[in-house]
């Protein structure tokens, strides 16, 4: 009864939503008013302005690099969160279910795994470095490079994982989005620029693109690192299992 | 004329869909995994409804490569940069409550909302 009356009050709330919809502007027409407003300028000076031909990765990491600095410190902020409610993982006192488990993973399972991680992180490294021509960057490469290593620690268990990438890696890289972006927002500074800007007036036309090209590249590699290694760490914290 | 208008946003009439479908789920699955499950289709739902919105018919994605003629109509990139931000938050969002699920099922035995309410002592 209880779940009829919320079903009724949602389909009334669809129906209000549809009504709005009606009103709406029609999709995909270039004449719409979102696609009028700031987005000609993008268009036509993204790549030189943002210094990619990916005008996706301009907007992020140029035009709104203020917004996508603010989110990497979110991931790293949920990292944080994550670490302080469940501890990381530890050698002497973690254990995982597939440790613990009578089974083994079967002998087809780990080829194809160790067949396959090669290829997912070469996946991983060629889309993040590829961000600024084609669809991609750092957070799309670095959750390539996350799922590459969740998917190997659920088959191999978490002792082998921590055995491969051990704390001490670990925990400076999950800092390296945030650095990047804090050194390349520097640079800005250097010329007596804003912070985090990619104008640098002061430099001939080739060295400033050739400046943007690197301050991108930079940054895509920080964030996809970064986003990969705390993938892997929340995962991994979420995955342990205290010893009794 | 209404069905020919919704049938032409059909991607914002599936999106209130969704939005709906997710907010159902938060709202009577007792379940707390369940009611973040409602809550990321409801997410899905809000990044489907913006992407649409700058969605162009026949638009290319938007990457210039050099030597391309003028006047390539090009899909709204806008939208997708904000959106991408969004996934992130969601994830991030979605890991933290994981983790705050983990340690109450650690301390109360029960994911369940309604038999948790009677362990508020």
């Amino acid at each position: 009864m209880r779940k009829f009356l919320i079903f009724l009050c949602l389909a009334i709330c669809w129906v209000v939503f549809l009504s709005a919809v009606v009103e709406m502007p029609p999709f995909g027409d270039p004449a719409n008013i979102t696609n009028r407003h700031v987005v000609p300028r993008y268009l036509e000076e993204g790549v030189e302005e943002g210094g990619a031909s990916n005008i996706v990765t301009g907007i992020i990491l140029n035009y709104r690099g203020y917004d996508t600095m603010g989110e990497v410190t979110v991931i790293f902020t949920a990292l944080a969160g994550v670490l302080a409610v469940l501890k990381r993982e530890d050698v002497k006192t973690s254990t995982t279910m597939v440790a613990t488990s009578p089974v083994g993973p079967s002998l087809i399972v780990t080829t194809v795994v160790k067949l396959l991680i090669p290829f997912i992180v070469l996946f991983a490294v060629y889309t993040i470095l590829h961000g600024d021509v084609s669809p991609g960057g750092g957070f799309q490469g670095g959750a390539v490079f996350g799922a590459s290593m969740i998917h190997y620690t659920l088959i191999f268990g978490l002792l082998t994982y921590m055995r491969k990438i051990r704390l001490a890696v670990k925990v400076p890289l999950e800092s390296a989005a945030i650095l990047s972006f804090a050194i390349a927002g520097f640079i800005g500074l250097f010329f007596g620029q804003k912070f985090l800007t990619f104008l640098m007036p002061a430099l001939s036309h080739e060295a400033q693109y050739l400046l943007r090209h690197a301050m991108l590249l930079l940054i895509e590699v920080g964030i996809g690192v970064a986003t990969g290694i705390i993938f892997g760490s929340i995962f991994a914290s979420l995955e342990k299992v205290e010893r009794i | 004329m209404i069905v020919q208008k919704l049938g032409a946003n059909f991607n914002y009439v599936i999106a209130t869909l969704l939005f709906c479908i997710g907010l159902f789920t938060v709202i009577t699955k007792p379940n707390l995994i369940k009611k973040f499950m409602g809550l990321n289709i409801m997410e899905a739902s809000v990044f489907l409804f913006i992407v649409s919105v700058g969605a162009v018919r026949e638009g290319s994605a938007p990457i210039v490569v050099k030597g391309m003629e003028k006047g390539v109509q090009f899909v709204n990139p806008l939208p997708q940069a904000l959106i991408l931000t969004g996934i992130v938050v969601a994830v991030s969002t979605t890991a933290l409550a994981l983790a705050l699920m983990i340690k109450l099922y650690e301390q109360c035995g029960t994911l369940d909302a309604d038999e948790l309410k009677g362990m508020e002592e």
